[in-house]
């Protein structure tokens, strides 16, 4: 049996977090004053219209779009971490499941909203739902990105529900409001062997159910533009590569995540070096996975050099956009790869400055995907301004694009201010297991 | 060697935009004397260039920009002048039309696209940008063409439409001789020319060959337009049905179910694989709210 001393030790380690500290307020008053300059740009989008930005008929796709796809991809990360390799019986990764589902809340919600930001309407929205076909890839997409949130708050909270009730029981001097929200939110939990089955059973079973739906939001994503004849786009391969890259993104921003965790809330023991070291694996394996759908997408059009194909590939690798191509493919994957062969660089730190890189890298990815081929229609584009053919974004694009990530890091602070980011409930059980 | 090199690159530069533009300098008409002496029946004033406007707007603009504003279409090679510009204006008002008529390389024929009526006012709104110009106008009498009467047979037998072309004036019937005659099938979008472009011989009589593979409505019917014009009595059209062409029932595309279809026409695989998919979360969704429920109810007691 475990000693009572050491699981009180846990718990009140894995609460610790949940607690108002004056760098928590400076922090939360900075990303709420940039979300209200960001917001501030999108009240002026809302008047003048997308005029604003660098949209137009010809690239009508731009930033907006790219962050959409990026968000819906970093969000299968709730998938990969708790449902795949839970499943699969690795228990290193255990400690990361709630990390990971509050990070695939955060962006799945978050990317609901990034569309509306793609409107010139946006109070025409209702539209979508009352004349929307199901023909068409976009309403199975709002259909499963829907679906993918509500399962992912539900994988989120069913776990948590012994954590409340410890919320509800041991944390000092809560607010008697909080206290009554968490007690309720807890179920009734009481610990008993009949409560533990149901919630094995849910958890499990939710676990086999996200799996499907997580690739089935980010391949329905891939076929909004897989489904259309367009270079670059039309490809068959879409699917599973939308997928792998979605692991490679959702993977460094669970880096990024344990990192400040484990460095702000003081969770060294829990979040270990053994445990940096397996997710720098894990980001070797998944980058090395989309390293060969990337070499397989480009290099099998490159080889063919279809006319219309051409001018996309080119434009890829030696014209306009070579730049930021071949840095993505460098700087985003594979110097990643390279530097994380070695152990040191599986280090916290390094770790978290390489998966920085795959990070951003994996935004400006989403950028390649979707606007080189706007700006490559089939029908020649003739008698329009240079600004017309050529997509800039605009300063208050770029304002508005960043409020989604500043929304979700809210979303994320927040979250990990009112629950515990480790499940106290299952660290207490798995050493109660080591210790039998 | 490298400045050598530069300069015979300049040099061949300039003389090979000499060529070019010897080239592109547009071309003269040659429009016939009496092509080039024709006036506008249409008095060229505001209310007759704003109709024009319309015209131009719809069948111009796309190449020729909007006119004193030098946004012609530049991609084409020769490039379409700005029809406001000097060169364009110091052609006489029969040159245009004439233009317009025929056509030359890109630039499209609008005789079959245009009335006449319709040429001279897209003609009025051109003139509309000069200032200097002073209309002369034709003292040809519009209203003549109302006198023609066109009748229009087909023989069977030898596959021939015959048309008769004859004016009822008030001294008598009088038959139009070497009036030019095109004839058309009516069809979705414009017209479609058949057989050549004739003129009326001594009885006023001009005859085109039929296809008899020209597919008409369901009921094999077809509209026929001859189209006519005359020194004297102006242009006209006449349209006269008949029902000598192939039966085609060609269903609408959006008539059966398809993925381009309005929802209530989805593809029906489309709607079961869908249904399915939001069935099964629902119930999924039933099962782990009943699953909380019992939960809910062991930790009461
Ligand atoms: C498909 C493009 C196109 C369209 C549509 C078009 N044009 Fe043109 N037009 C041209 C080109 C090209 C030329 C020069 C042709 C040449 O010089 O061989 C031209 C020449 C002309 C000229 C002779 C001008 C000069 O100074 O030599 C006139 C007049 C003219 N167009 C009038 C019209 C009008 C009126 C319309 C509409 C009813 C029209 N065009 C529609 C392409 C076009």
């Amino acid at each position: 049996m475990l000693e009572q001393s050491k699981k009180d030790k846990v718990t009140s380690d894995l609460l610790a977090s949940i607690r108002l500290t004056n760098s928590f307020k400076a922090w939360m008053a900075f990303l709420s004053i940039s979300l209200i300059v960001c917001l501030g740009a999108y009240v002026y989008q809302l008047n003048e219209g997308l005029v604003v930005t660098g949209l137009g008929d010809y690239v009508s796709w731009g930033m907006y779009i790219s962050t959409f796809v990026f968000f819906v991809a970093t969000s299968l990360i709730g998938m990969l971490i708790s449902a795949v390799l839970g499943l699969s019986g690795q228990k290193w990764a255990a400690p990361l499941a709630r990390i990971a589902e509050i990070i695939a809340l955060a962006f799945a919600a978050v990317a609901g909203l990034v569309i509306i930001t793609d409107m010139g309407r946006p109070d025409r929205l209702l539209n979508v739902f009352i004349h929307g076909r199901i023909q068409s890839p976009i309403v199975w997409d709002i259909t499963v990105v829907t679906i993918y949130v509500l399962i992912s708050t539900l994988f989120l909270y069913i776990p948590l529900i012994p954590d409340l009730k410890i919320c509800s029981e041991k944390i000092n001097k809560l607010h008697p409001m909080a206290q009554k929200a968490y007690k309720l939110l807890s179920l009734n939990w009481n610990g008993s062997h009949e409560q533990e089955q149901i919630l094995k059973k849910l958890t499990r079973s939710i676990a086999i159910f996200i799996i499907p739906v997580a690739f089935a939001i980010h391949t329905v994503t891939s076929w909004l533009f897989a489904n259309t004849l367009r270079v670059g786009w039309d490809s068959t391969i879409f699917g599973p590569y939308f997928i792998t890259g979605a692991f490679v993104s959702g993977t460094s921003a669970i880096v990024i995540a344990m990192y400040f965790f484990r460095k702000n809330y003081k969770l060294e023991e829990y979040l270990s070096l053994d445990l940096f070291d397996k997710v720098g694996k894990l980001l070797v394996l998944v980058s090395l996975v989309y390293l060969y759908f990337n070499i397989n997408e480009y290099l099998v059009p490159a080889y063919k050099m279809k006319k219309y194909d051409a001018l996309h590939i080119t434009a890829l690798f030696t014209g306009a956009h070579a730049l930021m191509f071949w840095s993505v493919q460098f700087f985003g994957l594979v110097l990643p790869i390279i530097l994380l062969v070695f152990n040191k660089m599986r280090k916290p730190l390094p770790l978290l400055i390489i998966a920085s890189f795959v990070f951003i890298g994996g935004w400006f990815k989403r950028y390649i995907i979707v606007v080189p081929t706007m700006e490559h229609p089939f029908l020649p584009i003739q008698n329009v301004p240079l600004n017309f053919k050529v997509y800039t974004p605009t300063l208050t694009e770029s304002l508005v694009t960043l409020a989604p990530f500043i929304l979700v890091l809210l979303i994320i602070t927040v979250l990990s201010k009112v629950i515990p980011v480790i499940s106290i409930h299952e660290t207490i059980e798995s050493l109660e297991e080591k210790n039998n | 060697m490298f400045r050598i090199n530069i300069s015979t690159k300049i040099v061949s530069l300039f003389i090979f935009s000499a060529l070019f533009s010897i080239n592109l300098s547009a071309a003269s008409w040659d429009v016939p004397a009496d092509k080039k002496s024709k006036n506008s029946f249409i008095k060229f004033n505001d209310a007759s260039a704003k109709e024009g406007e319309v015209l131009y707007n719809k069948n111009c603009a796309s190449c020729h920009g909007n006119p004193s504003k030098g946004n012609v279409l530049k991609s084409l090679k020769p490039t379409p002048p700005d029809l406001a510009s000097d060169g364009t204006q110091k052609l006489t008002d029969g040159e245009l039309f004439y233009i317009l008529n025929t056509g030359r390389g890109l630039m499209p024929s609008f005789k079959n696209v245009l009335s006449e009526n319709e040429r001279w006012k897209v003609i009025a709104y051109m003139r509309s940008f000069n200032k200097k110009y002073v209309q002369v106008l034709s003292n040809t009498d519009p209203s003549k063409s109302e006198l023609v009467k066109v009748n229009m047979q087909y023989d069977a037998k030898s596959n021939i439409v015959t048309v008769k072309v004859v004016a009822k004036e008030k001294t008598g019937t009088v038959v139009l001789k070497d009036a030019e005659v095109i004839l058309f099938a009516k069809r979705y979008f414009g017209k479609l020319q058949l057989d050549k472009s004739m003129r009326t011989n001594n009885e006023g009589l001009a005859y085109f060959q039929y296809s008899k593979d020209l597919p008409g409505d369901k009921a094999g019917n077809v509209e026929l337009i001859a189209k006519i014009n005359d020194e004297a009595y102006g242009e006209l059209e006449s349209t006269t049905k008949f029902k000598i062409a192939v039966p085609t029932d060609k269903p609408s595309l959006t008539e059966k179910r398809a993925i381009w279809n309005v929802l209530v026409k989805a593809p029906i695989w489309l709607i079961i694989t869908y249904s399915f998919g939001v069935l099964v979360f629902l119930g999924f969704l039933l099962y782990l709210v009943l699953n909380l429920l019992s939960f809910w109810k062991i930790g009461k007691i």
